[in-house]
């Protein structure tokens, strides 16, 4: 019945009659044992002080793979279903990865990634860059399914292209009831080991002693040069002002009502995050109402609106203040480690303000017209979202000048959805049931971008006409990007008793990011479910389950923006390296091709995805055990690639269709009740879900076999998430230890020089002798629990684990390269206050020369490359049920229900990595350690019903 | 009855649906202005050459590749932290740093060709439709935009040597090419200029027979030194033909220029104005006589793509120590004339002006003739957006490069009153082979001295050997081909008729 209630719950309203609410209730919820690898529930997860989706859902289901590679409460996450489907080189190949989060049936309007256009650098996005996903308050959650399988994703067709998370609030049922839910508690700021001038001065003496030439001596950073100086050499304590304890808070309340004619339900949330360093910390405030009438007998009204505001207090890196103004000023010296001097450095900001405000705002309105066996649906989603940041930096914090910004930037999804569905039972054992219907989607993407340097005092902190800030430093952008799109679809499905189930799904749809001459792509879906145990092993006792479920279909793949649905373009890009925006000139404005982005030709048709999976799923008695595994694989094709072409024709690349990418894997999950039975006897249940994932290039476009994209080769026939490194073998001590002539690129070696291997034995290394090693992304995710009840009380633990990743150690990297980070300062470079922690295993590197041409420690070899595999114990919740105690003792009592509970979360890492938490790593591969540590915390909390 | 209701309800819809299907999948962007409403009007025309403009500068900018070609590879400015500078003053110009990655590679240029041959296949388009754009205008376009052709392919071949010539934008069909030799390249490029050179006006906006009436509705004040003129042209002529030893052609293109700049509202500059911050070098002016300026007023002021970026340290901006400095020893060297007015120690060993330096006296000499900041009416020693202008000729550079001709064609005496025009406007007296000794050597010292910080280094350091082998590495790295520079391996990868420079191979 499960996939009956499926479809149904695709296609119709979220909210149904009665009785048909019962099934799609039964269907999401975990019954008995049953693995249901697609569904979360949320009761235990709900109890966790997280802030975001992803966080909820790390390491909890098999096939989507989760990267919170930052502990700064508020900040953007990624998640990832069944592996990267194309090479992850920037921060909007990031963004299209991403799944559809599908709340109630709203497909949700998730930030466009076209504001990094005019960025000069990737630390951040534009704007508030919050994560949308942390407007979920899991309170008000029922169900959280992913949606992975072909068939199941074809209901929402290519916008969920990337695999669908679709969430279930709860609906009211039953009566009046109000819920209280409220926990309360503290992350904890980690024990770092500080260091001061001293430990750097002793570091870099060994590099002086044995190279140095006299010149070298000479511009010795004076910063580390003056031992007397009290500023660096003196205690290094900076660390009491920036890691701190931080609050937890979570609070929802709910009303509902539940009659025959109608039903509503109000929930109220108010959630603090606070984080360990910087002062940073998320809040939320979240409102939900749903009503659901029943004016007549064959008509249904409901209707949501979910309103949230989150504000994020973000960290006060250099890094991040730098990415913003884009403006390095010179970084020579950096921050003190001396707590007085970070503290009077941190007062500076007393008059600054940087202000980030994300409100959503979404619902829908659905109508049901309901005939018995024909229904019709139309639905009308609206889902917007806006950000704010305001930011001010006083004179004080860059020598004299000033600097203001605001941004506001919008997104938004109007959906339109009519569906007409007829039941058709044969008789009882036969049943037919059609479906047809078509979607209209509007997406707008926009934002509005003004910054400012030096205005002419403190006082005027927002960019207004008034020439507080000059006009010539004064820099506006305005983008704005929309989205259409049209489909059609219709289904057919036939179930035979509880036995057999066969569905097919057909859609076309049409896109407006599409070139005009392929607009529309038609993608069937067949999904077969087939109970074995009901079929041929009804008397077998200790088979209580037994299916198999297949599932074929192709999903279109859609472009990211309309840029390339126009063919050949012409746009104002005339900018250079670290100025890319200049707008003019002499003050007019240009237009040319898209040189540096790349030349856009005709024939770019859809790119669309081949998918089958196959499943199996078993029971043993009574589904005391009950296992379920899953073969995917699935082939991405015809994917975009800027292929490096057409230089002489002053392009950097060109689009070119044709990337095919495939990924396989296994998936497993487990449940097993090891304990069970009576009651007031000790339970215990162990799960367990590991999912396996390989990707493969299996094309390129235009033939090619291989391609060079910046420090990444792709070749056909291996993964597209590798990296591509020098071997190292050591130093060469003495030059009688070189071979003769053999060089770098031309550049001969010298003593104090690395051995890299020369693979291709022509005595001179260069990009032909580097190999693809490593993954990016791990081979292994999953994780495991166990749930322990006795009596009234109730135990969990929860572990999640990566396997087979590797992290390039760049925060090492850079330690050791100082003479080429310092000589030239960039974004990724900056010593922030953190500089002076120790991190690192130092003893792993050999004493290369730092100033040889050969940049000895460059990123790209194996040296700074680790296993970055990780087991780590997630929670820890002990929690009790006073709901009987309350009951016994006051029966004629209001209180329905009242469980308290603790929790321990993230309480230990277990990882070979050299670094710090492993995690803390995004789709880089590089670990550069600006990211804030994950917190352990502990929080208790009471859930209450009346 | 509720199901005529229904029908109809989905019959509505269904229609609504099909009639705005097509017009709701057509969306026009709002970022980038599609293939058909391009080359329509004469606002097209006007951003299309400016766009050509823009991305030559582009080209001379980024990551300061105008000076790290023309002053950083003879070695004579010092860099005492950065290592990719190191490198290129070492001649290790394979040497993976990102700076050296994007200096080998000539895409940049070959933009700023792509929009001028799109440009000049196009603009008839614009001709045909809009009749506001005349005859006339279009032909100073042309012009401009065949001269801004030309000399992008001059400054590659001074840089990589041979080079594919590419006329057309094939846009239907991208056609890879092998390089060209480079002399065909340079007697394509000489025609070229001297055919634009008829088309152009002396100045824009001023009543010149080329150019009648206000140029895209502005007045002269608007394009001072911002667009190519007719003596640009004859100055890049005279740089063509310079480098390549035709020294007659020289001599005449030369004196083309010094008979007519003043048609061109030029003039020479005096010392104090060659270092002032609002001199010769901030934003633009006539005396530019051709320059590629980023304008303050306009937002185009950068803390990149300025020699003040490589050269300014404390405390005339915040930054402890500069990326390039010239040493004490050297600069003593150089100008060893008392009363320079560039540059010259008094009787007590004191400078005796701040025109090309500040803070003689300090570790790191700060070379300061070029400081343009924030539009340099305020100086600010704490915010860096430079202004100032990428000039590559001027009238002194024509007139030194002139007596270098006269020297070269044998005619010692007007080489010599040559060069004195310049050394009498630097407050020095007139050349003296008793003191100065060898002319060509007084010619060439000059011209250091002169054009200091002005990307001319290189090439003058390269045409003074070949004129003399003065300098054994240099006439080495003529002979096997080592004064051009790698091509990049992205470049080379994507292109497989290109094959390296035998030098780097």
């Amino acid at each position: 019945m499960r996939f009956i209630s499926l479809i149904l719950s695709m296609g119709l309203p979220v909210i149904l009659h009665a009785k048909e609410t019962d099934t799609l209730k039964n269907s999401l919820i975990r019954e008995k044992n049953e693995i249901r690898d697609t569904v979360v529930i949320p009761k235990r997860i709900t109890n966790l002080p997280s802030t975001s989706l992803q966080q909820y859902l790390k390491g909890e289901n098999v096939g989507l793979y989760i990267k919170e590679n930052n502990g700064e409460p508020g900040t953007i996450q990624s998640m990832y279903i069944r592996g990267i489907t194309k090479p992850v080189l920037n921060p909007t190949d990031n963004y299209q990865l991403q799944p559809l989060i599908v709340l109630d049936g709203i497909p949700m309007a998730g930030d466009h990634p076209f504001s990094y256009d005019i960025q000069e650098n990737n630390v951040n996005k534009l704007g508030p860059a919050t994560n949308l996903l942390a407007t979920i308050d899991i309170d008000n959650i029922e169900s959280i399914e992913i949606l992975k399988d072909p068939a199941d994703i074809a209901q929402f067709g290519p916008l969920g292209g990337n695999g669908v998370i679709k969430i279930t609030t709860k609906a009211p049922l039953g009566g009046k009831q109000i819920g209280v839910n409220f926990y309360t508690g503290v992350s904890f700021k980690p024990q770092v080991e500080t260091i001061n001038a001293n430990f750097e001065n002793r570091f870099r003496k060994q590099f002086y002693n044995q190279y140095a030439n006299d010149y070298e001596l000479d511009t010795y950073p004076v910063f580390l040069s003056d031992s007397m100086n009290n500023d660096y050499y003196g205690p290094s304590n900076w660390s009491d002002s920036y890691y701190k304890n931080g609050i937890l808070e979570d609070f929802n309340a709910n009303i509902s009502t539940d009659t025959k004619n109608a039903k509503f339900k109000f929930s109220l949330g108010n959630l603090i995050n606070k984080g360990i360093a910087d002062g940073t910390g998320l809040k939320r405030y979240s409102a939900r109402f749903l009503v659901e009438m029943k004016p007549l007998n064959w008509l249904w009204v409901s209707a949501l609106v979910n309103g949230n505001r989150l504000e994020r207090d973000r960290n006060r890196n250099l890094r991040d203040r730098f990415a913003e103004m884009n403006y390095l000023p010179d970084l020579t010296s950096p921050l003190s480690p001396n707590k007085g001097n970070y503290n009077s450095y941190l007062e500076e900001f007393d008059q600054s303000f940087d202000k980030n405000i994300t409100n959503l705002i979404n619902g829908n309105i659905s109508l049901k017209v309901n005939l018995g066996k024909f229904n019709f649906t139309s639905r009308i989603i609206a889902d917007y979202n806006e950000g704010n940041r305001d930011v001010f930096y006083p004179k004080a914090l860059l020598i004299d000048n000033s600097y203001a910004s605001n941004y506001y930037g919008l997104n938004q999804r109007i959906f339109f959805d009519n569906t007409a569905i007829y039941n058709f039972n044969i008789n009882s054992e036969n049943q037919v049931d059609l479906k047809a219907g078509t979607s209209l989607d509007w997406e707008t993407y926009k934002y509005n971008y003004m910054k400012g340097f030096r205005g002419v005092n403190d006082f005027i902190q927002i960019l207004t006409s008034s020439g507080a800030f000059p006009k010539q430093l004064l820099y506006k952008y305005i983008d704005k990007t929309v989205h259409n799109m049209i489909s059609f679809y219709g289904s057919g499905s036939y179930q035979y008793k509880s036995i057999f189930n066969a569905a097919l799904f057909l859609r076309a749809d049409g896109s407006s990011n599409e070139q005009p001459t392929s607009r529309w792509l038609f993608q069937p879906s067949l999904k077969i479910n087939w109970n074995i145990k009901e079929n041929l092993l009804k008397e077998n006792n200790l088979l209580s389950t037994l299916k198999i479920i297949a599932s074929l279909g192709r999903i279109g793949l859609l472009n990211s923006s309309d840029y390339y649905s126009q063919g050949p373009l012409y746009q104002s890009e005339i900018g250079y390296t670290g100025n890319s925006t200049i707008p003019s000139y002499i003050g007019i404005s240009t237009l040319t091709r898209p040189y540096s982005q790349g030349w856009i030709g005709y024939n770019l048709n859809w790119a669309y995805s081949d998918q089958l999976d196959l499943g199996l799923n078993i029971g043993i008695q009574n589904d005391r055990l009950n296992a379920a595994i899953n073969y995917y694989i699935k082939n991405n094709k015809n994917q975009l690639i800027g292929i490096p072409s057409y230089m002489e024709y002053g392009y950097s690349q060109s689009y070119m269709a044709g990337m095919n990418v495939q990924n396989q894997g296994i998936e497993f999950a487990l449940n097993w009740q090891i304990l069970y039975g009576q009651k007031d006897k000790l339970k215990w249940n162990f799960a367990l879900n590991i999912s396996y994932n390989k990707n493969t290039l299996q094309q390129l476009p235009n033939q090619l076999n291989e391609l060079t994209i910046d420090n990444r080769l792709l070749k056909v026939g291996q993964s597209i998430d590798q990296f591509w490194l020098y071997k190292n073998e050591g130093i060469y001590q003495a030059q009688n230890e070189i071979p003769v002539g053999k060089n770098y690129s031309g550049i001969l070696f010298k003593p104090g020089d690395p051995i890299w291997n020369d693979a291709n034995i022509d005595n001179r290394i260069d990009e032909s002798d580097k190999i693809l090693t490593g993954h990016i992304f791990p081979k292994y995710t999953g994780g495991f629990s166990n749930h322990l009840s006795y009596k009234n009380w109730d135990l969990n633990t929860t572990f999640y684990f990566n396997i087979g990743r590797d992290i390039i150690n760049a925060e090492m990297a850079n330690k050791f390269d100082f003479i080429n980070q310092e000589s030239e300062p960039t974004i990724n470079n900056i010593k922030e206050i953190t500089y002076w922690e120790k991190r690192g295993d130092y003893t792993k590197y050999p004493l290369y020369n730092p100033w040889s041409n050969v940049i000895p420690y460059r990123k790209d070899q194996d040296l700074f490359l680790e296993n970055g595999s990780f087991l780590k114990l997630k929670t820890i919740q002990l929690g009790y049920d006073l709901s009987k105690i309350i009951y016994k003792n006051h029966k004629n009592g209001h209180i329905k229900k009242f469980y308290i509970y603790g929790t321990a979360n993230n309480i230990f890492t277990i990882s070979p990595y050299s670094g710090r938490d492993p995690e803390l790593v995004d789709y880089t591969g590089f670990d550069y350690g600006y990211n804030m540590a994950i917190p352990s915390s502990y929080t208790l909390g009471i859930k209450m019903g009346l | 009855m509720v199901h005529i209701k229904l029908k109809s309800a989905m019959l509505a819809t269904l229609i609504i649906v099909f009639s705005s299907c097509k017009k709701m999948l057509d969306v026009d962007s709002s970022s980038a202005v599609s293939e058909v409403n391009m080359w329509q009007h004469m606002e097209d025309a006007k951003a299309a050459l400016m766009g050509v403009y823009g991305l030559t500068r582009a080209a001379l900018a980024d990551n300061d590749a105008f000076w790290l070609y023309g002053e950083v590879r003879p070695g004579e400015f010092i860099s005492p932290g950065r290592q990719d500078l190191k490198a290129i003053a070492n001649n290790e110009l394979t040497a993976s740093y990102a700076t050296l990655e994007n200096l080998t590679n000539w895409r940049r240029w070959y933009a700023a060709i792509n929009a001028a041959n799109l440009f000049l296949e196009r603009i008839h388009e614009v001709k045909s439709k809009d009749e506001h754009y005349t005859e006339n205008n279009m032909n100073v376009d042309i012009a401009q935009v065949r001269s801004l052709r030309a000399f992008a392919y001059f400054y590659m071949a001074r840089i990589w040597g041979d080079i594919p010539l590419i006329l057309a934008s094939n846009e239907n069909e991208f056609v890879n090419k092998p390089r060209e030799d480079q002399n065909k390249v340079l007697a394509w490029a000489q025609t070229e200029l001297e055919e634009s050179a008829e088309q152009l006006p002396f100045e824009y906006s001023t009543q010149d027979e080329k150019q009648q009436g206000d140029y895209y509705n502005e007045t002269s004040d608007k394009w001072a030194g911002a667009l190519i003129r007719k003596l640009s042209d004859y100055a890049i002529l005279a740089h063509i033909s310079a480098y390549q030893g035709n020294y007659q052609e020289v001599a005449n293109y030369t004196a083309y220029i010094i008979n007519n700049y003043s048609s061109s509202k030029m003039n020479f500059s005096s010392s104090s104005y060659l270092g002032s911050s609002t001199g010769l070098f901030n934003n633009r002016n006539s005396n530019q006589l051709l320059g590629f300026s980023f304008d303050w007023n306009y937002q185009e002021g950068s803390p990149v793509g300025h020699i003040e970026e490589l050269t300014l340290a404390s405390p005339l901006v915040d930054k402890e120590v500069p990326d390039l400095y010239l040493p004490k020893n050297k600069i003593i060297d150089i100008f060893t004339e008392d009363k320079d007015g560039r540059f010259y120690l008094d009787t007590l060993g004191n400078p005796g002006n701040e025109n090309y330096f500040t803070n003689f006296t300090s570790k790191y000499p700060i070379f300061s003739k070029i400081n343009c900041n924030l539009g340099g009416e305020t100086a600010d020693e704490n915010f860096s957006t430079f202004t100032s202008a990428i000039i590559f000729t001027r009238l002194e550079d024509i007139v030194l490069l002139r007596a270098e001709a006269l020297f070269a064609l044998g005619d010692r005496s007007d080489a010599e009153s040559t060069l004195n025009t310049i050394r009498i406007k630097r407050g020095l007296n007139n050349y003296s082979k008793d003191i100065n000794g060898d002319l060509l050597t007084s010619i060439f010292t000059e011209r250091q001295r002169e054009l200091m910080g002005e990307g001319h280094r290189w090439y003058d350091l390269i045409r003074f050997n070949k004129l003399r082998k003065v300098n054994d590495n240099i006439s080495n790295l003529i002979e096997n081909g080592g004064i051009y520079w790698p091509i990049s391996k992205n470049v080379l990868g994507q292109n497989s008729l290109l094959e390296q420079n035998n030098y780097w191979k």
